[in-house]
């Protein structure tokens, strides 16, 4: 079986097929909480003791094709990525078409300690970082035993 | 078309790695790729978010091309994951290469996390008109 993906993984290719079969069927979730595989872009999330870091994966796009908001304690991350039109000569033979392609939207729910106030943006090598800083009342202190 | 994330924390060890018994080959991601064909060659365009020049290897062996890519965020000291969908920062991919293409001659470009490869046919490979003479 090792031969017939040779190089990658199963895991890997399990997820490239849900991939497919999700852009074959369309938007429709399987659940009320419908798995994120299919979703674009990925999204991770994080914390540390001074803010909350979430990381898109948004390949190929720009920072001003990228539109980042944050309303009533909702992150909105949304934009379009437009298809590739080949533009070789003499007839063109698609072999794949996997890329996700058109307009998207994810929204993240932002806890209640977020700080709406101190939020950052950057875009590099594909990736969207922001980073939400917490309130300091919520920040971790250690308290002193009297 | 609304996706919404809930905030609450996810264990971490949702995947369950397989057993102890032999060292498990690295879990990897197979990238998302477009790849056309025209009358020059193919254009392949792989989606690698996180991946940088020097952490991309793109080669050729036995007549199979492999593209394979470690993915890094800058990410602050300290960082609790809670959520993740990209569990695995490695990508790995493996394409068989007709004896049309001329491996030799591939350009790899990356831009955006988005890896552009041409592979340009042989010129004996190169569809061709061929003049008919009349004497």
């Amino acid at each position: 079986m090792s031969d017939l993906y040779s190089g990658a993984d199963l895991f890997g290719e399990f997820a490239r097929l849900q991939r497919q079969m999700d852009t074959l069927f369309g938007g429709f979730p399987s659940s009320l909480r419908s798995s994120r595989v299919g979703a674009f872009p990925q999204i991770n999330i994080g914390t540390t003791d001074d803010s909350m870091e979430i990381v898109a994966f948004v390949p190929g796009l720009t920072p001003s094709e990228l539109d980042v908001s944050i309303e009533k304690g909702l992150l909105t991350i949304s934009g379009e990525r437009k298809r590739i039109v080949p533009t070789g000569s003499g007839e063109i033979r698609t072999y794949a078409q996997e890329r996700f392609s058109g307009s998207f939207r994810r929204a993240i729910e932002l806890p209640q300690h977020a700080d709406p106030d101190k939020v950052q943006a950057r875009y590099a090598n594909g990736c969207l970082t922001i980073s939400v800083g917490k309130r300091e009342s919520s920040k971790p202190k250690a308290i002193t035993v009297q | 078309m609304n996706e919404k994330t809930q905030l609450t924390g996810r264990e971490q060890n949702a995947i369950s790695r397989n057993g102890s018994e032999r060292p498990a080959p690295r879990t990897t991601l197979a990238p998302a790729v477009d790849v056309f064909e025209d009358s020059h060659g193919i254009t392949l365009w792989a989606d690698m978010p996180g991946v940088t020049r020097e952490t991309l290897e793109v080669k050729v062996h036995d007549g199979n091309l492999y593209i394979e890519a470690e993915a890094s965020v800058p990410t602050p000291a300290g960082l609790r994951l809670q959520h993740a969908e990209i569990r695995e920062p490695h990508f790995a991919r493996a394409f068989s290469l007709s004896p049309d293409f001329d491996a030799s001659k591939i350009d790899a470009s990356l831009k955006d996390g988005v890896l552009q490869l041409t592979i340009p046919r042989r010129d004996e490979a190169r569809p061709r008109r061929i003049e008919v003479r009349t004497d």
